[in-house]
């Protein structure tokens, strides 16, 4: 059993391997007066995840998975949160959220902006930040969870916008009507399965797309893809 | 012909979006975003009308002959049949 601390929420996670407290190193603290979250897994929740997983993964690795699983699970219903499946970063102090079908290059382009952009660009999270709404506004938290590229940082950063990546041969940017990102939002949440997390979400995600601005980003993998991106949204 | 319980429909930045709920997931995975008329006739259904009435309010809101609001309707009464929403 360790505790760390995500999204501004102290948890105590109760897990059966090792393997977790080694994923979560960055974010464990010492053990607080009182959580906010209390999280474990069942062996059937395991053996479920294994048995889904397209490749073969151990158990260890698939209690990691059903962690965030069901930390994700409680973030609407009881702290205005939800877990965006995008890549976060953070430059002159603005999160940009990325977020794009699996294998259109989200990570590519972000490491483009590092590239043109320099040391000033802080990856937040390669792949599944927390959204996180505080006094009516939409911050973005890294999490021990980050895509197979492993970017991390324990930090969060406001969220200044959701930009959508499509692959293209040109460079293009344009802003996009809420109405219009809704499904490609949905594309990219744990859609819930109880009234109760519904009634919280969904009001949330109309919130975030009320907020937060949106983009629709045509892109290449040339540098003038950042430059393009960088200039459409500051 | 009703939609099956389990089933609701949300608006988000103004669009219609309908998800299963527990049991119904099982049978439907994913949402549906419905349009304006799309949103009328999903309404009508969970009220229990029949497909003529529907298309009657159709022809009646919308400048839109009964024959082609007939057949509209009929397209998404089975869609949302293939997608195992309807009973």
């Amino acid at each position: 059993m360790f505790y760390i601390k995500i999204a501004d929420l102290k948890i105590r996670i109760r897990n059966k391997f090792e393997y977790a407290y080694r994923l979560c190193k960055d974010y464990v603290i010492e053990e607080p007066s009182g959580v906010d979250l209390d999280v474990s897994v069942s062996d059937e929740e395991i053996q479920k995840e294994m048995n889904d997983a397209e490749i073969k993964v151990s158990p260890a690795y698939a209690e990691g998975i059903c962690i965030y699983r069901n930390i994700c699970k409680e973030l609407p219903l009881r702290f205005d949160a939800y877990l965006l499946h995008s890549a976060l970063i953070e430059y002159e102090g603005r999160g940009y959220a990325f977020a794009a079908k699996s294998g259109t290059g989200k990570s590519t382009h972000i490491s483009l902006w590092k590239k043109v952009f320099g040391e000033k660009v802080r990856i937040i999270n390669g792949d599944k930040p927390i959204i996180r709404c505080i006094n009516g506004e939409f911050v973005a938290y890294g999490t021990p969870w980050c895509g197979k590229e492993g970017f991390s940082v324990n930090d969060s950063v406001p969220l200044r916008a959701l930009c959508f990546i499509e692959r293209d041969k040109e460079n293009s940017i344009s802003r996009m009507p809420a109405e219009d990102a809704v499904m490609r939002l949905f594309n990219q949440i744990l859609i819930p399965n109880d009234i109760e997390t519904v009634n919280k979400l969904f009001p949330l995600l109309d919130k975030t797309l009320a907020t937060v601005p949106c983009y629709l980003l045509r892109c290449n993998m040339e540098d003038e893809a950042a430059i393009v991106s960088y200039n459409g949204m500051k | 012909m009703k939609i099956k319980n389990g089933f609701v429909v949300r608006e988000i930045a103004g669009q219609s979006i309908v998800i299963a709920l527990g049991e119904a997931t099982k049978e439907f995975n994913g949402m549906i975003k419905l349009n304006e008329t799309g949103r009328l006739i999903w309404d009508m259904l969970s009220e229990g009308k029949s497909s003529d009435e529907i298309v009657k309010r159709i022809t009646d809101e919308y400048e839109i002959d009964a024959d082609t609001a007939g057949k509209d309707v009929e397209v998404f009464i089975n869609t949302l049949k293939g997608a195992n929403i309807l009973e």
